[in-house]
């Protein structure tokens, strides 16, 4: 999942996480792949940002995916000796993964 | 002579001139939160005196960061629902919160995902005050402020430090200071009169086992500390993920389980927070474009 600023929605994206609008009710929900009435809405209602699938938009800068890897190793790399830490390592690294995915 | 530098240090970083006292309405709020007579309607008309503080309040209690469910547009309205203590921390994080934004934005993001982490774990202990801790875990760090901002050579000789040398910010602080970020922290907590339970907790955070009363709480913030770097949320060129503390884990007595839900939903309410500063950084570039 990425999160974008909803300027940066374009047809064909698929919200990861429900659209809420200021007061709390949904305006769109999880799974909706957006089209241009509804991402013209979206950006009526002064929404700033959203949720989507995968990762749609390449951000200027960004660090690939092996190089957060590398920096999730150096940050755990001096607490290698203790293991619930150990384990937080490994699910952290497994979730950049699975978020990373296109799905 | 090394002694005398470091007493120097201590001196200044206890006097803190450049950091702005917190406001005396704070003071007074603390005194009324204490008073059983005190009814909604005078603490909210003390509130409302200070239009600023109103309405950060509001915005605040409104924000993605606390979540709460409804939408809280009046000031009774947040005393009634949300209790005099909350209104309390809510005030004390507003207040700091601004002082940090302006100073120092990933130091920023880091306190505010501390936060985030503290109350998902509190809520999931059962704290009789999760909010309490969110606001600890908010301000635990309100001391590298405080040497950032009295001691402003010494700071960056600190930066160069942790950047040539590859330790982390407190072993430089010790090294060249005698004293470190948290305990500067306690002491900043103490002279603003903020309660026990936020004093401790800062001071002991990275080292709970020195907390007297306040244990749990100083643990919770202790870790979540530790959950956040992991997560990335550093700050500079210190992104390791500090020890943890022996006592402080047995303390929490997480299960593989409880950390997986504890990720979870960190991860959730982290959005919300990521979103916020996406969109502050939005503007900053729009306001620097136009």
């Amino acid at each position: 999942m990425q999160q974008i600023l909803s300027m940066q929605a374009a047809e064909g994206m698929v919200l990861g996480m429900d659209v809420l609008t200021s007061d709390g009710r949904i305006l769109c929900g999880k799974g909706t792949s957006l089209t241009a009435t509804i991402i013209e809405r979206i950006r009526k209602m002064d929404i700033s940002y959203i949720t989507v699938e995968g990762h749609p938009v390449q951000v200027e800068g960004e660090k690939s995916l092996e190089q957060e890897l590398r920096d999730i190793e150096k940050r755990f790399s001096r607490v290698k000796h203790v293991p619930p830490l150990m384990y937080i390592k490994k699910k952290i690294k497994q979730r950049k993964v699975a978020g990373r995915k296109t799905s | 002579m090394e002694d005398t530098r470091q007493s120097q240090f201590r001196k200044a970083l206890r006097e803190v001139k450049s950091l702005p006292t917190l406001p005396g309405i704070i003071v007074k709020l603390t005194r009324m939160a204490e008073d059983p007579d005190t009814t909604t309607e005078q603490m909210g008309k003390v509130i409302s005196k200070d239009h600023i503080l109103a309405a950060k309040l509001l915005k605040l209690v409104n924000s993605a960061f606390y979540g709460f469910p409804q939408k809280i547009s009046s000031l009774n309205s947040a005393i009634i629902l949300l209790g005099f203590n909350v209104i309390k921390s809510l005030i004390i994080s507003s207040s700091i919160f601004e002082l940090m934004e302006s100073q120092d934005v990933e130091l920023w993001e880091h306190s505010l995902g501390c936060a985030v982490v503290c109350s998902v774990l509190a809520k999931r202990l059962g704290v009789s005050d999760p909010e309490e801790v969110s606001t600890a875990g908010l301000i635990h760090d309100i001391g590298k402020v405080a040497i950032k901002m009295e001691l402003k050579q010494e700071f960056e000789t600190l930066k160069q430090m942790v950047h040539d040398r590859q330790i982390s910010m407190i072993e430089a602080e010790k090294e060249l200071l005698g004293i470190d970020h948290a305990e500067v922290g306690g002491w900043l907590a103490k002279s603003w009169n903020l309660p026990a339970k936020l004093v401790e907790p800062i001071a002991c955070h990275h080292n709970p086992l020195e907390a007297k009363d306040e244990k749990l709480c100083a643990s919770i913030i202790h870790f979540s500390d530790i959950l956040i770097r992991g997560l990335g949320y550093g700050h500079g060129d210190d992104v390791w993920v500090p020890p943890l503390s022996k006592t402080a884990w047995q303390l929490l007595n997480l299960t593989q389980h409880d950390l997986d839900e504890i990720m979870d939903a960190v991860e959730e309410k982290l959005w919300d927070v990521k979103g916020f500063s996406l969109e502050i950084q939005s503007e900053l570039e729009n306001s620097m474009t136009s």
